[in-house]
């Protein structure tokens, strides 16, 4: 990071703004008090959970709020230019020429019925007159600049034929083309998988070096902000409470927020025997009902008197380079800290490790055929085609352990919880639970071997049918496996209620009376209602928030030691299954790549695919040493998998081997460690000669 | 695509075979006695009985469908022996049947118990032969018999010695006849070789009549479409635009109520207002209260004619397709690619024009195809208000009078526009939309 | 942290402040505030009617084709019968009442509640739910073969349709609420098989199969629920349609037999005389107008504000 104090005037300059939307009966400040600047080659991150304004602020800057919204105070100063209030022509000509934007996902923000290349091409025609040939000249030349293949060609594609990452890149292209003073990035890599979003945001720090733009970049997710910005903002509710640079921010964070949100997030490499994962207690406030004084005082374990009445101002706090929104924020050590008593702290015990396995899969396929599109198809007459979504996985559960399952988008992984769970049945394999065989749909099951396997679901708003109380959802498992008489049912209901740390004046709720996170309790309540013995989890905390994150994988922890219950834990998020989990199993477009124990898993030898996974992985701490593997290419179809490795094609390690055409042929599960091994043509001794992939902080 | 493609035509060649058989089985369960309708109440059961074995309808249900779709020809071929062929008549232009005896057309007819065949010549004209060696023995009763073909196009079975008396429809009335058949089999082609059959009001092939009243109905539509199409995804697109201004209001709840307005209020009110009440004050008006349709032509030429029924399927359709318009491209206008245009700091006609409307257009689309059998039930209501000689009218009016032939052949007709113009509307929206057209 | 800290949002609504909030959704929207008003004017009208009307409605006590005067207010018919007196009647067959013929086995030759319009699109929204729902959540076969149908059934022109079972079947309360009941259920059963695709995505439907429940359960207990609000907009539109049909059934001639005066059939018989007495078609063709846009512009500004609520 060269510069990384401002010189010059900034290019853009917020002082205490406020967004207000027009709601029914009156309106909600939406953002508050909202100050910051950027300068040229700077990128300033604002990070906060959802709801918490930060596309709001993004919106007002480029004066898009909807019909119902508005910048009720502050000022928005763009190179010294006013731009609130600033309408019609003089704002058009800023938006795509000075500013430009990139959005959460590329896939909608692109025109499905338009060529790239004239979406692309409008933006410098328009903007300054370009002839068609020159902007078309140009349009290739800025895809190539953001490395994109084939560029001349994907200017006459649409939107639908490239694939995320490329859409990605195309959009970023198109912000770039008119090389704007300020680029706004709202959540540019958060639908993307962590490999692609690895190298987005590997563009994204390339291009503010060379470009020298000032960006604003929008994301949840500390160890992107910390990976691509050099100065950070914190927001909660409405209003920004910490402000520094990213070094000061990450390693000595002032508001008792931004220090809460860091307790929150498990550290890759931290596991749940030696670290704990400690929540913020209760919720954000709504913007209609947020309190008088410290918006955060409420759920802050230093409030005092002040904090209720007085409404603190962002400040510089002495000593450090931090700005913070606090009364306090001198006296507060973060490294004093110790949990409230409220907040539920799971203990681990060791578990006793008889280790007697409960599951047993063995080379378990999963084939979906697919149709294709040629006349011969619809007749029939070819030969029939397999999506192999799964192929020959393999892998052991011990009761009362948890085996964690990682993969990017399309791995197979979400294929094969379905078809352990029935949802699905089996092309070929074997599938043992409990001595009973599970290969097949859940239709030929025995209801007592339903009653023992049971799941818990990704999308907390899903989870639960709106139309049924939380009572009748947790219920209807006893009455449906009859493990509870029917008078008792209300009574066991509310004790697991009680269990989720949910009272039992939930019982009577509806749905959409609820939280994320207490939708996502319920969700577990009646997974665990008919008692199963294994409980499959499909990314449980993917779609939540991170401190509410804490307290859903808490629970988990708790419900398993209390039931001694079994988990399958899928998760795209490899800190949390590293956290979470006794046993992980990597996978890669259908095959297993890696199965071990957790901690194994996370060092040396890694198969190739672990190593560039682990890479890619943003870690909440700028000063992280990661090692920087990326990998080439798109995944291929599954229709069409390469033979052999399926990771051949991508494999950064692959030309270390004598003979790169042995990946063509399939490759032997090695044994590299007690229950460890890696589905590799590398010996064990060139597995285990890489370097790690994260160094110890410094 | 082609399995897109090749799936809409096996679904609307099923859609068609599946329509024609309810339409058949409903007509079928439903029509009751037709010959009480042909002859008159005040016909014998007798009578109506003769009639309707020479309708052919003392055949099963599935015969007479099979016949209706494909033709009975290759049927009854075994019976009469000789290879059944259609000539048309020089005079009327209609089809008749002849059997094609070794190259000889030939029908046949019994007098006074003797077996006659009529040999066609080249004129036109047949020459009558005494035929009594065609008789043939049933072994079983030991009578004879001989399958031919009458000079009704039927296909008939003669008894030698034992004539029906039997009751003939003729241009002079009903008599009774000796010498006739024991058992018809009218002949035809089918539908799908291009003979709807005879219409039983007035006896003559139904594809003579329907041929005119569906090019008048076609008349009507089309200009309808033409005045309607532009006009609505006009007004749609303005209303869409400017959602939720008062433009916007205007048009959609105008177009609500035009659309909720029946057709009959509609064409009432129109020929109260402009048909009626206008003539009062400005005797030259071109509108017509009533309209006199001389003859099937009459709107060639007298075009006036249809200014009022044009009117009134418009102010129908146009609400519809406005309101649809105007949905979609409240949809399109909100969603997140019109987001990046404008923020791509593009000008709002070229946003609209370039980004939104192609989007906006291709729900419309279908939609509007599909619509167009809807918008059939409208013509028929227009039609039948303005007593227009369309394809509408001949439905009422047969389904009035229990026409299975003309009521099967005009659905017939509805149903198939309906389901090609929605292949129609799948096709545009596949080539409008590039993501299903490049998959 | 649960009960103590539970915000506005959170607390409990009971039955009644559910319904009060639709209600105050209802009067938020001017448009849904003008259609409710005028579908109530004709209830209104109708239960009146039941009771007390001007004058007989289905008796020639005055002298024909007599205009809007002091005595009767909207005029006399063709025959001499009371027009306001006939058009109040109208709304019972459609609306209040539905007349069962003589040898139907319950309740033969009495009436029914609900008139054949509600009864009518009430017999289309229960096929075509149990079409749309096995369409749709049970996909394959059975969505093809019931989407084949149905096509057949669209394709059908439904003015033929009704004309044919009408021919088929003859003229009665009945086969009209038949012939409304089988144009209606393929375009609820559309609308129930795309309600059903995106409902059968979401993670509670895969909890019940997880489960093991039954198809029939999932589809009727964890589905249906859920789809009943675009159901109940989509129903009142139908009823619209409904009379609509029933409307232009009376006026082609084919539909709601006598005693009871048919609005459509009014307006056939005004036609007739539309030169001697210009007077007679307005009545009727504006309260067909005026309630099938009624329940329009009621359905619609529920639709637009039940959207913008949840937005």
């Amino acid at each position: 990071m060269k510069s990384e104090e401002s010189v010059g005037p900034p290019v853009l300059k917020v002082e205490n703004l406020a967004v207000a939307y027009k709601v029914r009966g009156g309106e909600v400040e939406a953002v508050q008090d909202v100050s910051f600047e950027i300068h040229r080659g700077q990128s300033l991150g604002i990070v906060g959970e959802s709801g918490c304004g930060k596309s709001t602020v993004a919106w007002s800057i480029v004066n898009f709020l909807g019909a119902n919204g508005y910048v009720k105070r502050g000022s928005i100063k763009f190179q010294g230019q006013e731009l609130v209030g600033k309408t019609g022509e003089a704002l058009r000509r800023l938006r795509g020429d000075q500013i430009a934007m990139v959005y959460q996902d590329p896939m909608q923000a692109l025109n499905p019925s338009m060529r790239l290349g004239d979406q692309l091409r409008e933006v410098l025609t328009v903007h300054r007159g370009l002839s068609k040939k020159e902007a078309e000249r140009r349009c290739i030349e800025m895809l190539e600049r953001v490395y994109m293949p084939d560029a001349a060609a994907v200017m006459k594609r649409y939107p639908h034929q490239i694939s995320g990452g490329q859409q990605q890149r195309v959009v970023i292209a198109m912000a770039l083309l008119n090389n704007p003073a300020l680029v706004i990035m709202d959540e540019p890599t958060t639908a993307l998988d962590v490999t692609v979003e690895a190298a987005v945001l590997d563009l994204v720090a390339e291009l503010r070096r060379d470009f020298d733009t000032a960006i604003m970049f929008i994301s949840h997710n500390l160890g992107v902000v910390a990976r691509v910005c050099n100065h950070v903002g914190v927001m909660y509710a409405g209003e920004m409470v910490e402000r520094a640079r990213v070094g000061d921010l990450y390693a000595n964070p002032q508001h008792p927020y931004t220090q809460g949100l860091m307790r929150c997030v498990p550290k890759l490499g931290s596991d749940k025997v030696s670290s704990i994962l400690y929540p913020i207690r209760g919720r954000v406030p709504p913007p209609d009902n947020r309190p008088a004084g410290c918006i955060y005082g409420p759920r802050c374990d230093y409030a005092q008197d002040r904090c209720q009445h007085e409404h603190p101002a962002l400040r510089p706090i002495s000593g450090v380079g931090n700005w913070a929104r606090c009364h306090f924020a001198e006296e507060i050590d973060a490294a004093a800290w110790t949990p409230p008593e409220e907040i539920p702290i799971p203990t681990i015990d060791q578990p006793q490790s008889d280790n007697q396995p409960i599951m047993q899969i063995n080379e378990l396929s999963k084939y979906y055929e697919v149709r294709g599109d040629s006349l011969r198809d619809v007749f029939g007459l070819s030969q029939p085609r397999y999506v192999k979504a799964v192929e020959r996985v393999s892998f052991t559960v011990p009761k009362g352990k948890t085996l964690g399952i990682v993969g990017e988008s399309g791995c197979g992984k979400s294929t094969l919880i379905k078809t352990i769970i029935g949802l699905e049945d089996s092309s070929s394999g074997e599938a043992q639970f409990m001595g009973f065989d599970i290969t097949g749909a859940i239709q030929q099951r025995d209801t007592q071997l339903i009653r023992e396997l049971q799941m818990v679901f990704q999308n907390p708003d899903s989870t639960m049918n709106p139309s049924y109380t939380v009572g009748q959802q947790i219920g209807r498992p006893m009455e449906r496996f009859n493990t509870v008489p029917k008078n008792q049912i209300r009574s066991e209901v509310i004790k697991l209620l009680e269990a989720m740390r949910l009272g039992s004046n939930y019982y009577d709720r509806l749905p959409r009376q609820l939280s994320g996170g207490e939708k996502q309790r319920v969700g577990i309540a009646r997974a665990l209602a008919s008692q199963p013995d294994l409980v499959l989890c499909d990314e449980p905390v993917s779609a939540l928030d991170v401190s509410v994150q804490a307290a859903i994988l808490n629970l988990l922890l708790e419900v398993q030691q209390q039931f001694g219950t079994t988990l399958i834990f899928i998760a795209h998020d490899l800190s949390v299954v590293r956290f979470f989990s006794d046993y992980v199993a990597v996978m890669y477009l259908g095959q297993m790549m890696e199965i071990g124990p957790a901690e194994a898993i996370y060092a040396p030898p890694y198969h190739p695919y672990t190593e560039a996974l682990l890479s890619a992985v943003p870690i909440p701490d700028p000063k992280a040493r990661q090692k920087r593997i990326r990998l080439e290419g798109a995944v291929p179809s599954a229709m069409n998998p390469p033979t052999g490795c399926r990771f051949n094609t991508r494999c950064p390690r692959r030309h270390l081997l004598p003979d790169p055409d042995i990946c063509l042929t399939e490759p032997p599960w090695r044994d590299v460690g007690p229950d460890h091994q890696i589905f590799c043509h590398h010996t064990v001794e060139t597995l285990s000669s890489f370097d790690p992939v994260i160094a110890e902080t410094v | 695509m082609a399995r897109f493609l090749v799936r809409s035509v096996i679904s609307t060649i099923v859609t068609m075979l599946l329509v024609s058989i309810a339409l058949f089985g409903l007509i079928e369960v439903g029509s009751g006695d037709i010959t009480v309708k042909i002859l008159g109440i005040e016909s014998t059961a007798e009578q109506r009985a003769s009639y309707r074995a020479q309708l052919g309808l003392d055949q099963s249900a599935a015969l007479r469908y099979i016949g209706w779709l494909v033709g009975n020809d290759w049927l009854v071929r075994g019976r009469v022996g000789h290879k059944l062929v259609t000539v048309k008549n020089p005079q009327t232009g209609e089809d008749q049947w002849w059997a094609d005896v070794d190259g000889q057309l030939t029908r046949w007819r019994m007098r006074s118990g003797e077996l006659y065949a009529l040999l066609r010549q080249e004129n036109g004209s047949s020459v009558e032969v005494l035929a009594n060696d065609g008789w043939q023995l049933d072994p079983e009763t030991g009578t004879e018999f001989f399958w031919g073909v009458n000079d009704n196009n039927s296909a008939v079975k003669w008894v030698r010695g034992a004539g029906e008396r039997v009751w003939v429809r003729t241009s002079a009335g009903f008599r009774q006849q000796g010498d006739g058949p024991q058992q018809y089999i009218p002949l035809r082609k089918g539908i799908l070789r291009g003979d709807p059959g005879l219409a039983l009001q007035t006896g003559r092939p139904v594809a003579v009549t329907l041929i005119p009243r569906i090019r008048n109905t076609a008349v009507l539509a089309g200009v309808a479409f033409i005045v309607v199409m532009p006009l609505a995804l006009v007004l749609g697109i303005l209303a869409g635009v400017n959602e939720g201004k008062p433009l916007d209001r205007v048009i959609s709840v105008g177009g609500l109520a035009a659309t909720a307005t029946p057709e009959f209020v509609t064409g009432i009110f129109l020929i109260l207002v402009l048909g009626i009440w206008l003539k009062e004050i400005w005797p030259g008006s071109p509108f017509k209260a009533v309209a006199l349709f001389t003859s099937p032509d009459a709107i060639f030429r007298d075009p006036t004619l249809l200014l009022l029924p044009v009117l009134t399927l418009t102010a129908v359709e146009l609400g519809y397709v406005a309101r649809m318009t105007r949905a979609s491209m409240v949809e399109v206008m909100d969603s997140a690619y019109i987001r990046t245009a404008i923020i791509k700091g593009m000008p709002y006609r070229r946003v609209v024009l370039r980004h939104a409307i192609r989007n906006a257009l291709m729900a419309p689309i279908t939609i509007i195809m599909l619509h167009v059998n809807w918008l059939v039930g409208g013509v028929v209501v227009v039609e039948v208000i303005f007593g227009y000689p369309g394809l509408g009218k001949y439905i009422y009016d047969s389904a009035i009078f229990g026409d299975f032939n003309a009521i099967e052949a005009a659905a017939m007709v509805t149903v198939f526009i309906a389901v090609v113009t929605r292949l129609i509307g799948d096709l545009a929206y596949t080539l409008l939309n590039p993501r299903l057209r490049y998959t | 942290m649960a009960a103590a800290t539970s915000s506005p949002r959170t607390e409990q609504l009971s039955r009644l402040q559910r319904w009060g909030k639709t209600v105050r959704i209802i009067f938020e929207s001017r448009v849904a505030t003008v259609g409710l008003m005028m579908v109530l004017f004709w209830f209104l009208l109708g239960f009146i009617s039941l009771v007390w009307t001007p004058y007989r409605p289905n008796f020639s006590d005055f002298e024909q084709n007599l205009r809007p005067n002091s005595t009767n207010w909207l005029g006399t018919d063709h025959l001499g019968r009371d027009i306001l007196s006939r058009l109040m009647a109208g709304t019972q067959v459609i609306l209040l009442k539905t007349r069962l013929p003589g040898d139907f086995p319950i309740l033969g030759g009495k009436a029914i509640p609900g008139g054949v319009a509600l009864w009518g699109v009430f017999g289309s929204l229960t096929l075509g739910s149990v079409l749309g729902l096995n369409a749709g959540y049970r996909s394959g076969w059975w969505d093809q073969i019931i989407m084949q149908l149905l096509d057949a059934l669209i394709a059908f022109p439904q003015i033929v349709l009704y004309l044919v079972v009408i021919a088929a079947l003859g003229q009665g309360d009945l086969v009209v609420i038949l012939a409304i009941t089988v144009t209606g259920a393929p375009g609820v059963a559309r609308l129930v098989r795309s309600l059903t695709l995106d409902i059968k995505t979401r993670d509670y439907i895969r909890a019940a199969e997880t489960r093991g429940e039954s198809v029939w359960f999932i589809m009727f207990r964890e589905i249906l629920p859920n789809i009943r609000g675009p159901l109940l907009v989509d129903s009142m539109l139908r009823v619209g349609y409904a009379i609509f049909a029933i409307g232009t059934l009376g006026f082609l001639g084919i539909g709601l037999p006598p005693p009871d005066p048919d609005w459509g059939n009014m307006v056939n018989d005004a036609r007739r005389n539309i030169f001697f007495n210009q007077w007679a078609v307005i009545p009727p063709s504006l309260a067909i107008a005026t309630l099938v846009i009624g329940l329009n512009l009621f359905a619609d500004g529920l639709r637009e504000e039940i959207n913008r609520y949840q937005k």
